[in-house]
C-alpha cells in the first residue's frame, strides 16, 4: 500500500498551483516534498488528503482511487482513512488529550472499551500517557504536537501526511521530534508524505525527497542524490550552501576555463556546449595558507590561488569568502585566517558538479 | 496501533453517509438563504414600492413620483439639515468625552478603573428612552430644574427647556458616550506599547506622547467610532420623539413617524423619507468600513504591552470629577429621578410636598395589559433572540466556512439591515404585510421578525468574529480523522465558538428588550412590549407609571448583565 500520484493538477482560477506532477511512494517509504513557499508542495499534500479538490490527474491511496476529477470522483477527506499532522497542531481546545486522540476512533464507531485501549497505546507511544486528562491549553507546544501525532496514528491510517509539523517548534525540540516521527512511521510501516521548506529536515528524515518549484517537480532522489548530484542550479542552491562558477571554453571539445581563464579539471564530461556552471560545496574545498607550491597537485585536485575577502567564525568551522578564479568562492575551514591573507584552494574534480548554464 | 484495525466503513455506506451530510448542509443553506432574503428584501422592496404610491398601505392608489418631489419641499429639507447637524454635533461631543474617558481610565493612574468600567457598562445598556424620560422630568419647562433655579432660587435666567434641538444633543451625548468609550477602549488597551515607549525614550513628556503619538495612532479608531455614533444618532427614534416632537424639532426618523401617525397622513412621503435616511446611513456605513480597512494596516499589533500609567498628580480631583460627573448625569441622576417619580401619587418637583405611594408598582401587577407586555417581552426577547442567534450562526458558518455558491450574496444581504434605521424597517414591514397574504399584521410574530431582521448583523458579526479566529485546520483535522462536514461542524466548530453564541444571545436579548424604533409602527394593544408600554404611558403623561415600569425594566437589564458576567468566564475556559 502506498500513494500514487499521476499528472496531478490544481488550478485556482487561471493560476496553476500544481502542474501535472507524478510520483509514487512505496509502502513504508518516507518522502518529503521540499520547496520554497508557493511551490505547490502544501497544495499537493492537501490534494492527497482531500482537503483540496484536485482539478486534474489521479491520486491513489493503496489500491483505491481517491481523486480523479475527470471521472468526477473525489473521495471526501473523511473517507480516505489518513493520519495527518498540521502545522498549527490543530489540537481541539475544547477536548482533553484523551478525547482528542480518541476522536478518529469514536467517529468511526469503535466501541468505547477498545477505543480506550488504543488511545492509551497511542499516548504511551508519544510519551503522553500521564497527561491524558489535560486540556491542550495546559500543554506546551511540543506536547501539543505529540497529541496531534498520536491522533494521526491512532486510527490505523493507510498513509501519514505531515504539513510542516515542526515549523512552530523551537530548534532544539524540532531535532528531537524529527527522530521521533521517523521512528513512529517505521513502526507503522506505512507510506508518509512530509511537506517542509527546511532542507535539513528533508535531508535528515527522508528516504527520498521531491523538490518542487512553481508547481512542478524539479528533481526526485535520495537525500544524497540531491545534495551531491543536483540536476539544476535551483536544486543545488536549495538543498545546501554552494558556490557557482560560470565556466566557458572555446570549442565543445576543449578544456573548461574559469572566468579568469584558469583551466579547471572535471570528472564529469556530460555537459556539452561552450558554457556551463560548476557547483561546488563549501566542505569539498580545502583551504591552506600561502601560495600554491609546485606546478601540479599529486592528487589531481584543482588548485587556485586566492585572497580571503571575508571570514565568519561560526564555532565548528569558519566560513570564508575567497576571491579566486575570477569570482568569489565560499568555503568552510577549521584553520584561522585573517581577511587579506593569501591562500591556496584545492578542489577534487569528482566533487565538482557540472550544470547547464543559466 | 499494533495492527488493531478500525473497521473501515463499507464504501457504499460511506457514500450514503457523505450524501446525507452534504444534503443536510445544503438544505440548511437554502433555508438560511431563503429566510434572510425574505426578512431583508421583503420590507425593503415594499418600502420602495410604497415610495412610488399615492395611498396608504393596503388601499388602492396610483403610481407617482410626487413623494420624491416632496423630499425637496421646505419642511423635509429643514428636517434633513436638523438631522445632519444634530448627528454631527452629538458625534463630535461624544468622541471628545468618550475618548477622554478611555484615556483617563486606561492611560493614567486613575484609582477606580474597574468600578468606572463597570458603571460605563451599565450606562451603555441603560435604554435611551429611559434617559430621555428622566431628563424630561428634570428639564421640562415645569420640571425639577426650573422648579429649583426659577421658583426656589429666583434665578430666572437659568430656566431651561429640554424640548429643543440642544436638548436632543444633550441626552444623545449622555446616551452614546459609553458606546464611544467601548469602541476606543480596545485599541487603547491593545496598542503596542513600544510606540509610546519609543516616544518617551526620544524625550517626550507623557502629555506630549498622548498628543503626538497615542491620539494620531488612534485616529482611525476614533474616526470609525465618530461615524458609527453619527449613524446611531441620525437613526435613533426615542430621544428625538420624546424631546423633539413636543419642541417641534423634527429629525428624519420622527418626521417619518409623524407622517404615519398624525394627519395629514402621507405613507408615500414617509417611505421616500425612509429611503433617503437609509441612503445617508448606508453611505456613512460605507465610509466607516473604508476607514476601518485603511486603519487596519497602521495601528494595532497583537502583543499588548503595558505602558507605565501617567501619574495624575494634582489633577486627580479633576479626573474624578470628570468620570464620576459623567456617570452621575448619565446613570445615577436619571435612576434617582425615576425612582422618585415612580413613588409619587402626583408629580411635584419638591420632595417635601410629595404624596408617596406604591400604587404605580401595584398597578404593574394588577393591570392585565402591563402583565401581557411583560409576557410579550419575554417571548420577543427570550425566544426571538434564539431565532436571531441561530440565523446569525448559520449565516456566519456559510459565508465564512462552507462558502457555497452564492455565499457572497448571502453576506451582502445579511449586512443590509445595518443601513436601515429601525423605524424605516418598521415602515417597510407595515407596507409589506398590508399586501402579503400572511396573517402577520398586528401579531407578536411581526415584532419578532422586525427585531430579528434589524439585529441580524449583530448576531452574524459576533459569531463570525470568533469563527474567523478558529484555525481552519481544526475542522480539517476532524475531516481527516473521519468526521463528515456536518459532524465536524457540530463536534468541533460549535463547541469552540459557544462563548460567542452565548454573547450573541445576550446581545440580542438586550437589544430586543430596549428596542422601540422598529416596533413603534407595528405594535397593537395586544402586542405591546415593555419598552413600548413605557413609551406609551409617558406619552399619555402618566409619568408615575412610566417611571415604575422603567425601574423594573432597568432592574431586569442590570440583573441580566450580572448573569452574563457570571456565565462569560465559564465560556472562556480555553
Amino acid at each position: 500500500m502506498g500513494i500514487s500520484v499521476s499528472r496531478l493538477s490544481k488550478a485556482y482560477g487561471t493560476v496553476l498551483a500544481v502542474n501535472e506532477i507524478s510520483f509514487e511512494i512505496g509502502d513504508g517509504e518516507f518522502v518529503s516534498l521540499l520547496g520554497p513557499s508557493g511551490c505547490g508542495k502544501t497544495t499537493t499534500l492537501r490534494c492527497i488528503a482531500g482537503l483540496e479538490d484536485a482539478t486534474g490527474g489521479e491520486i491513489r491511496i493503496g489500491e483505491r482511487l481517491v481523486s480523479a476529477p475527470a471521472q468526477n470522483l473525489l473521495v471526501p477527506a473523511h473517507e480516505r482513512q489518513i493520519g495527518m499532522v498540521f502545522q498549527s497542531y490543530a489540537v481541539w481546545p475544547h477536548m482533553t488529550v484523551r478525547d482528542n486522540v480518541g476522536f478518529p476512533l469514536s467517529v468511526r464507531g469503535m466501541g468505547a472499551a477498545q477505543a480506550r485501549t488504543e488511545v492509551e497505546d497511542a499516548l504511551r507511544v508519544v510519551g503522553l500517557a500521564e497527561l491524558a486528562g489535560r486540556h491542550p491549553s495546559q500543554l506546551s507546544g511540543g506536547q501539543q504536537q505529540r497529541v496531534a501525532l498520536a491522533r494521526a496514528i491512532v486510527g490505523s491510517p493507510r498513509v501519514l501526511l505531515f504539513d510542516e509539523p515542526l515549523s512552530n517548534l523551537d530548534a532544539k525540540l524540532r531535532e528531537g521530534m524529527r527522530g521521533e516521527i521517523r521512528r513512529l512511521q517505521r513502526r507503522l510501516g506505512i507510506a508518509a508524505v512530509y511537506v517542509t521548506h527546511d532542507r535539513e529536515e528533508a535531508l535528515s528524515m527522508s528516504d527520498r525527497v521531491i523538490v518542487m518549484d512553481h508547481g512542478r517537480i524539479v528533481q526526485i532522489g535520495t537525500p544524497q542524490d540531491l545534495y551531491r548530484r543536483p540536476a539544476s542550479r535551483f536544486v543545488a542552491d536549495f538543498v545546501g550552501k554552494v558556490t557557482f562558477v560560470a565556466l566557458h571554453r572555446d570549442d565543445a571539445a576543449g578544456p573548461w576555463l574559469c572566468p579568469d581563464g584558469t583551466p579547471i579539471a572535471l570528472a564529469s564530461t556530460a555537459q556539452g556546449g561552450t558554457r556551463a556552471l560548476a557547483a561546488i560545496r563549501p566542505e569539498d574545498i580545502r583551504v591552506q595558507p600561502g601560495e600554491p607550491a609546485g606546478d601540479a597537485a599529486a592528487d589531481g585536485a584543482n588548485r587556485f590561488a586566492g585572497t580571503i575577502a571575508e571570514a565568519h567564525y561560526t564555532g565548528p568551522v569558519t566560513e570564508y569568502l575567497i576571491e579566486a578564479a575570477g569570482g568569489v568562492i565560499r568555503t568552510h575551514a577549521q584553520i584561522d585566517l585573517e581577511p587579506g591573507a593569501r591562500v591556496t584552494l584545492s578542489i577534487p574534480p569528482d566533487r565538482i558538479v557540472l550544470l547547464p548554464p543559466d | 496501533m499494533q495492527g488493531a484495525a478500525v473497521p473501515m466503513p463499507a464504501p457504499a455506506a460511506a457514500r450514503a453517509g457523505k450524501g446525507l451530510s452534504e444534503r443536510v448542509l445544503n438544505a440548511l443553506y437554502i433555508l438560511t438563504f431563503a429566510t434572510v432574503l425574505l426578512l431583508v428584501l421583503v420590507p425593503l422592496s415594499a418600502l420602495i414600492y410604497g415610495s412610488f404610491r399615492t395611498s396608504a398601505p393596503g388601499s388602492p392608489g396610483e403610481w407617482t413620483l410626487q413623494n420624491y418631489a416632496n423630499l425637496a419641499s421646505g419642511g423635509v429639507v429643514t428636517t434633513v439639515w436638523t438631522t445632519l447637524w444634530i448627528g454631527l454635533v452629538s458625534a463630535a461631543i461624544c468622541i471628545v468625552i468618550g475618548t477622554a474617558l478611555a484615556l483617563v481610565i486606561h492611560r493614567t493612574d486613575f484609582r477606580h478603573k474597574s468600578l468606572m468600567t463597570a458603571l460605563i457598562g451599565l450606562a451603555f445598556y441603560f435604554p435611551s428612552f429611559i434617559v430621555a424620560m428622566a431628563w424630561i422630568i428634570l428639564g421640562a419647562p415645569g420640571g425639577i430644574i426650573n422648579a429649583i433655579v426659577g421658583d426656589l432660587l429666583g434665578l430666572d435666567f437659568l430656566r431651561t427647556d429640554i424640548y429643543s434641538a440642544l436638548g436632543i444633543v444633550y441626552v444623545t451625548v449622555l446616551h452614546q458616550v459609553p458606546f464611544v468609550y467601548l469602541t476606543v477602549r480596545g485599541p487603547i488597551i491593545g496598542m503596542d506599547a513600544t510606540y509610546e515607549e519609543a516616544a518617551l525614550a526620544a524625550g517626550a513628556r507623557p502629555a506630549t506622547v498622548i498628543r503626538r503619538v497615542t491620539l494620531p495612532l488612534l485616529a482611525y479608531s476614533i474616526a470609525s467610532s465618530f461615524i458609527l455614533v453619527f449613524i446611531l444618532t441620525i437613526e435613533q427614534f426615542a430621544i428625538p420623539a420624546l424631546i423633539g416632537i413636543p419642541g417641534q424639532v423634527n429629525m428624519l426618523a420622527t418626521q417619518l413617524y409623524l407622517l404615519c401617525r398624525f394627519s395629514p397622513v402621507d405613507y408615500g412621503l414617509a417611505a421616500a423619507i425612509g429611503l433617503a435616511l437609509s441612503a445617508i446611513t448606508g453611505a456613512a456605513i460605507w465610509a466607516q468600513r473604508r476607514v476601518t480597512r485603511a486603519g487596519r494596516l497602521t495601528t494595532i499589533t497583537g502583543k499588548a504591552g503595558r505602558v507605565k500609567p501617567i501619574p495624575l498628580g494634582r489633577w486627580k480631583w479633576a479626573a474624578n470629577l470628570f468620570c464620576f460627573g459623567f456617570i452621575f448625569l448619565a446613570l445615577l441622576l436619571p435612576m434617582l429621578i425615576l425612582l422618585y417619580t415612580s413613588v409619587l401619587r402626583w408629580f411635584t418637583a419638591n420632595p417635601f410636598n410629595g404624596m408617596y405611594t406604591l400604587r404605580n408598582y401595584a398597578f404593574i401587577w394588577e393591570s392585565g395589559s402591563t402583565l401581557r407586555s411583560f409576557w410579550n417581552t419575554l417571548l420577543v426577547s427570550g425566544v426571538g433572540a434564539v431565532f436571531g442567534v441561530l440565523l446569525g450562526l448559520m449565516c456566519a458558518y456559510f459565508t465564512l466556512r462552507v462558502r457555497p455558491k452564492g455565499h457572497r450574496w448571502l453576506d451582502f444581504v445579511t449586512v443590509l439591515p445595518f443601513g436601515v434605521p429601525g423605524i424605516v424597517l418598521g415602515l417597510g414591514l407595515l407596507w409589506a404585510y398590508a399586501f402579503l397574504p400572511l396573517p402577520l399584521y398586528g401579531t407578536i410574530a411581526v415584532i419578532i421578525i422586525a427585531f430579528v431582521t434589524r439585529f441580524l448583523p449583530y448576531a452574524t458579526e459576533t459569531v463570525g468574529g470568533q469563527m474567523v479566529q478558529v484555525d481552519r485546520s481544526l475542522e480539517e483535522a476532524a475531516w481527516v480523522s473521519g468526521a463528515n462536514r456536518l459532524r465536524a461542524a457540530l463536534r468541533i466548530m460549535l463547541p469552540i465558538i459557544s462563548p460567542s453564541i452565548q454573547s450573541a444571545y445576550f446581545l440580542l436579548f438586550m437589544a430586543f428588550f430596549r428596542e422601540i424604533s422598529s416596533a413603534i409602527l407595528l405594535y397593537s394593544a395586544n402586542t405591546q412590549v415593555i419598552s413600548i408600554s413605557i413609551w406609551a404611558f409617558f406619552e399619555q403623561a402618566n409619568w408615575g407609571l412610566a417611571s415604575a415600569l422603567s425601574v423594573v425594566a432597568t432592574l431586569i437589564i442590570f440583573g441580566s448583565l450580572v448573569v452574563i458576567g457570571r456565565l462569560a468566564p465559564a465560556g472562556r475556559r480555553f
